[in-house]
């Protein structure tokens, strides 16, 4: 009987020490990633005076209404400016193979690894007063561009830095919808504006809001690119936080700024969560 | 692909090449001051990088750094994921979609929150404060490409390990280990690129002697605007390049950036 018992036994209590194998993660996760968004919203209530006394700073100030609002502006622009771009390159993926398809993801992921700080400076030389633009600008005799700490030069740049994400998001989704759909719709008679707004667009609606998300959050906690590329017109949320940290030491007020990031994001995500709903697809496809 | 989304397609990688393309030129001037396109081409800039101090210890703290976090990511996420995989938890999805939420917040809000942290605790200005915060933000890579790997692996192989007398520990050295090794090697160079990456975190967490080299190249960039920063860049570069041929070869680029939407 000891023996029939064993190795069922024996897969049990590995399965147990399998089990067990969560800890480690869990326990480092609540210790260095809860741990200090729970202190972060703690320290901005330990400024001195009233209750609350920093996030009414945050909420009556028209100065920091108005950073707030660019933030969410600009991640509204780069959003928008991916979708676009990201797109039809994200169909271009879906619908390559073999060695173009392998290419394409290299050119694409490639620079996605190249660090920010590196990817900014090259749009600095790049967008600069005596950069490449105006370079080939008075070559053409065209009137020199100011790109350089304007929101058109930041815009530009996020997109460069978040349009792979799009991309792949997009990508991903496509590759799983039948060709034949598309084919069927023109057979039908449709054209391919027409393909693309019935067909495509709705079933790749997926991918369209984790992709506009992941690059909505990115930007609105983007900063390095914002730091090189703007100067104090173009500020920011997440700039404004480090400045409050490292310039005039108010922690207790970044800390209430780093929060309405927080739940700036934290809304979204949630949003996305109920869009995501396995019902609702088949509820809208009806 | 038709030829139009092949035309648009090209122009779209010129568009993601062309900063990176032109940051490697400027490296190459001879010149003192950045211009493109470059006014001779020399090596000179490289020597100054390669013998300056300012960017060498950092180059070696970025290095130590991503390999750190890098090991603990993949003792954290390693178990998890089999645990994640093999046992029925009540709430594994919850879990799980926890596990892998440090992945959609930004790293400022993080970052901040560590600085904070990290005082607290006294672990400020710390190597080990630094390694916390990038294992926080590489350990999900690492979880993601092993899940990836393992949810595909039989589990009756296991099972006849187990049976056949293997104590947990040699079932998974010599079973498990081998077959999920494609993701756990693809985890360890993405986590290893994100570390070696990372600006937020290390810019706030960093002390003078652990600071790390993109964060040395934004503050001499902050300050200085000379094609030094250029060469620098185009070394870094060029690693990721080496390391980005390297996971492509082992695991495929698709696999590792395709995993994250279906889960």
């Amino acid at each position: 009987m000891a023996r029939k018992d064993r190795p069922i036994g024996a897969i049990a209590r590995a399965g147990y020490a399998r089990a067990a194998g969560l800890i480690p993660m869990m326990l480092f996760l609540v210790v260095f990633f809860i741990g200090p968004l729970l202190v972060n919203f703690s320290q901005s209530f330990a400024g001195p005076g009233t209750m609350f006394r920093e996030y009414r700073r945050i909420f009556t100030d028209g100065y920091y209404l108005l950073v707030i609002f660019q933030t969410v502006l600009l991640g509204c622009a780069v959003t928008i400016g991916c979708l676009v771009l990201g797109y039809p390159l994200g169909m271009a993926i879906a619908r390559a193979s073999g060695r173009l398809k392998a290419a394409l993801m290299f050119a694409v992921v490639a620079p996605l690894l190249v660090n920010v700080v590196v990817r900014s400076f090259g749009w600095m030389v790049i967008l600069g007063n005596q950069g490449v633009v105006n370079w080939i600008g008075s070559a053409l005799g065209l009137a020199p561009l100011e790109l350089m700490y304007t929101w058109w030069g930041i815009t530009i740049a996020l997109v460069h830095v978040l349009l792979p994400f799009m991309a792949l998001s997009i990508a991903s989704v496509l590759e799983g919808i039948d060709p034949r759909l598309e084919e069927a719709a023109k057979v039908l008679g449709a054209n391919a504006f027409n393909a693309l707004r019935l067909v495509l667009l709705p079933l790749s609606f997926e991918g369209i809001v984790t992709g506009s998300i992941l690059v909505f959050t990115a930007t609105v906690g983007s900063f390095v690119t914002i730091m090189l590329l703007g100067n104090a017109s173009t500020m920011v949320l997440p700039l404004l936080i480090y400045q409050q940290l490292t310039v005039v030491s108010d922690w207790a007020f970044a800390a209430a700024m780093g929060t309405t990031l927080l739940v700036l994001v934290a809304t979204l995500l949630w949003v996305q969560a109920r869009f995501m709903r396995p019902g609702w697809r088949q509820a809208r496809t009806v | 692909m038709s030829r139009g989304l092949l035309a648009y397609s090209i122009g779209i990688v010129v568009f993601l090449a062309a900063p990176i393309v032109i940051v490697v030129g400027v490296a190459f001037t001879s010149a003192d001051f950045v211009s493109f396109p470059p006014t001779g081409v020399s090596l000179r800039w490289f020597k100054r990088v390669i013998s300056d101090p300012e960017f060498l210890g950092p180059l070696w703290n970025s290095a130590k750094l991503g390999v750190t976090s890098t090991f603990v990511s993949l003792a954290l996420a390693v178990p998890a994921a089999l645990a994640l995989v093999r046992h029925r938890f009540r709430l594994g999805a919850a879990i799980q979609a926890f596990m892998l939420s440090p992945l959609s917040l930004p790293t400022i809000i993080l970052a901040v929150g560590l600085l904070f942290f990290v005082a607290r605790i006294g672990l400020a200005g710390t190597f080990l404060a630094l390694v916390a915060g990038h294992a926080v933000i590489t350990v999900p890579y690492v979880l993601r490409t092993v899940l990836a790997v393992y949810s595909g692996v039989n589990r009756e192989v296991e099972e006849a390990a187990t049976v056949l007398g293997a104590g947990p520990f040699r079932a998974f050295w010599h079973i498990t280990l081998p077959l999920i090794m494609p993701g756990v090697l693809a985890g360890a160079i993405f986590s290893f690129l994100l570390s070696f990456d990372e600006v937020p975190v290390a810019l706030l967490l960093s002390a003078p002697d652990t600071t790390t080299l993109p964060v040395s190249i934004l503050s001499y960039l902050v300050y200085n605007y000379d094609p030094a920063v250029a060469a620098v860049s185009a070394l870094q570069v060029a690693v990721i390049f080496v390391l980005l041929l390297v996971l492509e070869r082992t695991f495929g680029l698709q696999r590792v950036m395709f995993t994250s939407s279906n889960k």
